[in-house]
């Protein structure tokens, strides 16, 4: 055998392999880019079908029903008072929140008589986002109830009852619908069939997402939220401390030289308002309330 | 000694892939438990990213829906031990998202639950727990920067096509 010869058989072999390595290195990258594939196939496909899907599941953010008397925009507003009154006190609430419970208690008097004096009309936003936080149903099944008390014409008598009588904001009482009707039977006339299937079907619910979302959407994160002709006052207008007092005194102070509403008890009838503007800027506090 | 060294970094050699094992599948739990507790209530999922207030609303209820789809879609790869390297990439952006969307959130003021595993949206400003969210992110973080590194596991889609 040549030199010449053997020095040929050994580049051919060593070409050989290195076409080898070149083809395995070639067939690992051409796997790897097909995992890569797979992989991000199933990570689109995957988010994709979930927004499908969540959409799909997901209640519209414009309720088929709403209770009756409902203002506002989507009337995902339950009004108090006269429509015509000079000064608009918007009030977002949850029903299972203890400071809201705690400004009703101080403050549902003076609210009520400035109602009936024909000075202030009442916005109540039911909001129900405590369910979140604290996982249960008493939020959304009190702000059903409450719409299906707006629906009969007893709102704020209904409501007053529910806020006197609210459990601890980590007892979940109102997730039985049962208590919710006890609750109403203090209410002369509230109680009946009508207003019992009402909340035991949680006729409303899809309305009470509605407000919810509304409410998120708001950018006030706290309840209760409470604002005069658009202005927050709690817990503080300013630098002055919301007392009944100074509420008395800053309605008759923004109603100065204004026409009063229509005066008397609104909470005989339910206010037939939808053409009523909803006096709500919708923007968020300059710094949101602790 | 450089025998009982020897020793030792062959002993780790061979330890590594189950440490990435267990590493993948206690991901795998991590983004499952993640993506299934937000999945049940879409309004819920759609509020905690709003909250944020970092999205636009267009993009809310997108990235509420579809985050915790892919969130499972992770876990599900990570189980089966698909391509754990890219999925262990796209885990540790993921992370590190979430850490700077809840940065972003103390440094502006803003009192939210993260929203990480369920829940989420606006709590008193004396509930917030950033510093917690953000150091249990980073322990999850570390886990997928260690697949990222170490990809290589037992039990893994990848080992039978050995890629």
């Amino acid at each position: 055998m040549s030199e010449k010869n053997r020095e040929g058989k050994r580049t051919a072999r060593e070409r050989m392999r290195e076409e080898r390595a070149a083809q395995q290195v070639k067939d690992a990258r051409k796997k790897k880019m097909i995992v890569l594939g797979a992989v991000l196939a199933v990570l689109a496909l995957g988010a994709g079908i979930g927004v499908v899907v969540q959409n799909n599941r997901s209640t519209s953010s414009t309720p088929k029903a709403a209770p009756a008397g409902a203002i506002g925009k989507k009337n995902l507003v339950i009004p108090d008072g006269p429509a015509n009154a000079p000064s608009t006190l918007t009030v977002y609430e949850d029903p299972r929140c203890p400071a809201c419970g705690a400004f009703e208690r101080e403050f549902a008097p003076t609210v009520d008589q400035l109602q009936d004096q024909g000075k202030l009309f009442g916005n109540y936003h039911i909001v129900s986002f405590i369910d979140r936080h604290d996982s249960g149903k008493g939020s959304k099944n009190g702000a059903n109830a409450l719409a299906c008390a707006q629906d009969s014409g007893y709102f704020r008598a209904y409501h007053d009852v529910l806020y006197r009588n609210q459990p601890d904001e980590t007892v979940d009482s109102w997730k039985d619908k049962s208590k919710l009707i006890d609750l109403a039977k203090q209410v002369p006339g509230l109680d009946s069939p009508t207003f019992e299937s009402c909340v035991n079907t949680n006729k409303f619910g899809g309305w009470v997402s509605a407000v919810e979302e509304d409410f998120d959407k708001s950018g006030y994160t706290s309840t209760p939220t409470v604002l005069l002709n658009g202005k927050p006052i709690y817990p503080k207008n300013g630098n002055d401390e919301i007392t009944p007092d100074n509420l008395v005194k800053w309605v008759n102070e923004a109603n100065q030289g204004k026409q009063l509403g229509a005066t008397g008890s609104a909470s005989a009838s339910p206010a037939p308002t939808s053409t009523a503007a909803e006096t709500d800027p919708n923007q968020p506090p300059a710094s949101p309330a602790p | 000694m450089a025998g009982s060294e020897q020793v030792a970094w062959r002993r780790f050699a061979v330890a590594t892939p189950w440490i990435s094992t267990v590493v993948r599948l206690g991901l795998a739990v991590v983004w499952a438990w993640a993506g299934l507790a937000k999945i049940s209530d879409p309004a819920v999922a759609a509020q905690a990213v709003r909250a944020y207030r970092i999205l636009p609303e267009a993009l809310v209820k997108p990235v509420g829906y579809g985050l915790p789809f892919l969130e499972v879609a992770l876990a599900v790869l990570l189980v089966i031990g698909l391509g754990v390297r890219i999925v262990a990439v796209i885990s540790a952006i993921l992370l590190l998202t979430f850490i700077a969307a809840i940065a972003s959130t103390w440094a502006r003021g803003i009192a939210i639950d993260c929203g990480c595993f369920g829940g989420g949206g606006a709590v008193a400003a004396s509930q917030t727990q950033y510093l917690q969210e953000i150091l249990r992110d980073i322990g999850f973080l570390l886990l997928a920067l260690w697949l990222v590194v170490k990809p290589r596991s037992k039990a893994s889609v990848d080992a039978w096509l050995a890629v």
